[in-house]
């Protein structure tokens, strides 16, 4: 196992590399960072140039990528050119816990959710509640995340108010300016507010995609010989299907979560954006469309990295829930 | 591969089908991939011949500001847009490029993904190990900002659109078309393939090509509303097709400063990308069923 690991590990440092590369050289074909610099009457011609030979932008460009990376991996990762003033790192770290809290939650959700829903849906193949939980999941496969983003707002905060008048939820943003001040129970409460539409759109999608493969693995699994085996040997039919099935069809849905970890990042670029929620995704859409060339690519970095990290834990998940599965 | 009768079609004892012919009767019968199916011919139909019949022009933007944001009428059955367009005339022709796009980017990513999953699956050995290794690169990149980025640098044309979508979209069907040719190589008819000297070429197209046909129809007609909903996005955000060319996707550009004031304008393409979208995924659904006898059991 431990052989594995190492083995499993090292090969990410390809796989990273290799992303960055390609986001590298995706983004260093939309953006001159120095094209608005030069309108700039402000900066001087020789800072320019100067700015150019540091960050190695009068080198070609794969030894622009190498130079590049060599900085980001003793931790120099630039100067953020989005909000001037502040660096890459700063910037990413205040939008990061945002990102890991929205998409944390609606992941959690999901999972909630979809597992119990696919496995109903499965036991009772054929039934009223399996083609409404099919239709259901079908919606949300179907649904483009923005729109339904849209239509939440259209609901929520502009045809259903408070008898205040204020909208039932509040249209984007993250938080009630000023309330930062706030005990920790009204911020916590607060929080919930701004959460609520983002989540329930972030997880629709995969919801609907889980519950659908969770009610086929179940099925699969519903027709295995030792099923019938173990109804035979007369166990109850809540110990056949949770102690002997669940756990077998559990088993592939975990790689499945795992796979669908990069568009849950994408989708919450989106939801983000929709919502003006200012987390990573919505960081890295605005600084690659505004020339924020280091921000964009340590963004696009660490959510590469959170991506291979979740791929690999679902392997080493997968072996612990499998016990028929040796790493060697 | 998938020629086996479900136990129903056994006990019947009918006259036997090829398999094409079984897909199709048990297609007949998908409740839902039926659905879909009348649906897209709907949708299809008013989208193709709708322009003929409601002949006014999407693009036509008129002069002052009294036809801006009309609420339906019978001179503009949708209302009109922010600049005044009919917004029904919109609708239509945004449909065929939607549509369009959708249908070849799908089309195209399987195709990518078909070539380079056969040839790693068949060579084996360093070519895999290299292709793969670039699919799981690109399956650990967040798409979606570099789908945007690629996006606003290629120029914002419907074919541009498309080679977008490809470059961002084969990876999975190059990993499903890798295992199947991994699993017919092990199968005999390979075996005596090779044995009587049936050249590499012809064994992979005229022997394993037929045979992930099946993966491939589902991969593609799933592919389509995953297509749509990315041009959606694309132009959502409005790097996708420009206007005065209409899309569906490009429709919502500015969908989010209306939802207070002129919530029509989000119902009308939202509703047909989810429809549409939701019907090829019946379809996709329904023929997985219909292709993959073992899940009648």
């Amino acid at each position: 196992m431990r052989t594995y690991l190492t083995r499993r590990t090292l090969q990410l440092i390809p796989v990273i590399i290799g992303a960055m590369l390609i986001a590298f050289l995706i983004l260093s074909l939309v953006s001159d960072p120095f094209a608005a610099m030069i309108e700039n009457p402000k900066i001087k011609l020789a800072d320019i140039a100067r700015l150019k030979h540091q960050w190695g932008f009068d080198l070609p460009i794969y030894l622009r990528f190498f130079k590049w990376f060599g900085s980001v991996v003793v931790g120099n990762w630039g100067p953020s050119l989005l909000y001037p003033g502040y660096s890459a790192r700063e910037v990413i770290f205040r939008a990061l816990p945002i990102t890991l809290q929205v998409m944390g939650l609606s992941f959690i959700f999901s999972i909630l959710l979809s597992i119990p829903l696919g496995v109903i849906s499965a036991v009772k193949q054929y039934s009223k509640t399996d083609y409404g939980l099919t239709f259901f999941s079908f919606f949300g496969m179907s649904m483009p995340t923005f729109w339904f983003g849209l239509m939440m707002m259209i609901v929520f905060s502009v045809w259903l108010k408070r008898p205040s008048g204020v909208p039932l939820l509040p249209p984007g943003s993250i938080q009630t300016p000023g309330i930062e001040s706030a005990a920790f129970l009204p911020r916590v409460l607060d929080r919930v507010q701004y959460l609520i539409m983002p989540v329930i759109v972030l997880s629709l999608f995969s919801i609907g995609g889980w519950v659908r493969y969770m009610r086929s693995f179940m099925l699969e699994v519903l027709h295995q010989d030792y099923l019938r085996t173990a109804r035979a040997k007369g166990l109850k039919e809540r110990t056949v299907i949770y102690k002997h099935a669940f756990r077998n069809a559990l088993i592939p849905i975990i790689t499945l979560i795992a796979l669908s970890f990069p568009g849950i990042v994408s989708g919450a670029a989106l939801t983000e954006y929709v919502f003006n929620i200012p987390g990573m995704g919505h960081l890295v859409l605005s600084a690659e469309l505004k020339n924020d060339f280091p921000t964009a690519m340590i963004a696009l970095t660490l959510s590469t990295v959170l991506v291979v990290i979740a791929n690999l834990l679902a392997d080493i998940v997968y072996s612990i829930v499998d016990p028929r599965i040796r790493y060697s | 591969m998938a020629n086996e009768l479900t136990l129903e079609e056994k006990s019947k004892g009918k006259e036997s089908y090829s398999y094409w012919g079984l897909v199709f009767k048990r297609l007949r019968k998908h409740s839902m991939a039926m659905i879909g199916f009348f649906m897209l011919i709907i949708i299809i139909v008013v989208v193709v011949l709708g322009p003929l019949v409601w002949r006014v022009s999407p693009t036509q933007q008129p002069e002052g500001m009294e036809d801006i944001l009309l609420s339906p009428s019978a001179a503009h059955p949708f209302g009109t847009d922010e600049y005044g367009r009919d917004i029904l005339a919109r609708f239509l022709y945004g449909g065929r490029v939607s549509i369009f796009i959708g249908l070849m980017a799908a089309i195209s990513s399987v195709f990518f993904g078909a070539v380079i999953g056969l040839t790693a699956g068949f060579f084996g050995g360093k070519i895999d190990a290299v292709l793969m290794r670039l699919v799981d690169i690109m399956l650990s990149i967040p798409i979606f900002p570099l789908l945007i980025a690629l996006a606003s640098v290629l120029g914002k044309g419907v074919w541009q659109i498309i080679l977008v979508i490809v470059v961002f979209g084969w990876m999975g069907d190059a990993r499903l078309v890798r295992s199947v040719v991994l699993s017919l190589k092990e199968e005999e008819f390979s075996e005596a393939a090779k044995a009587i000297g049936v050249s590499p070429l012809r064994i992979m197209f005229i022997h394993y090509l037929p045979n992930v046909m099946a993966p491939i129809i589902v991969s593609t007609t799933l592919g389509i509303g995953g297509a749509i909903i990315y041009e959606a996005s694309i132009s959502f955000l409005g790097f996708g097709v420009q206007a005065p060319l209409a899309s569906w996707g490009n429709m919502l550009q500015h969908a989010q400063d209306y939802i207070f004031t002129h919530q029509l304008l989000v119902w009308y393409p939202g509703i047909a990308i989810f429809l549409t979208v939701l019907s090829f995924n019946f379809m996709g659904d329904g023929l997985r069923d219909a292709m993959d006898p073992r899940l009648y059991r």
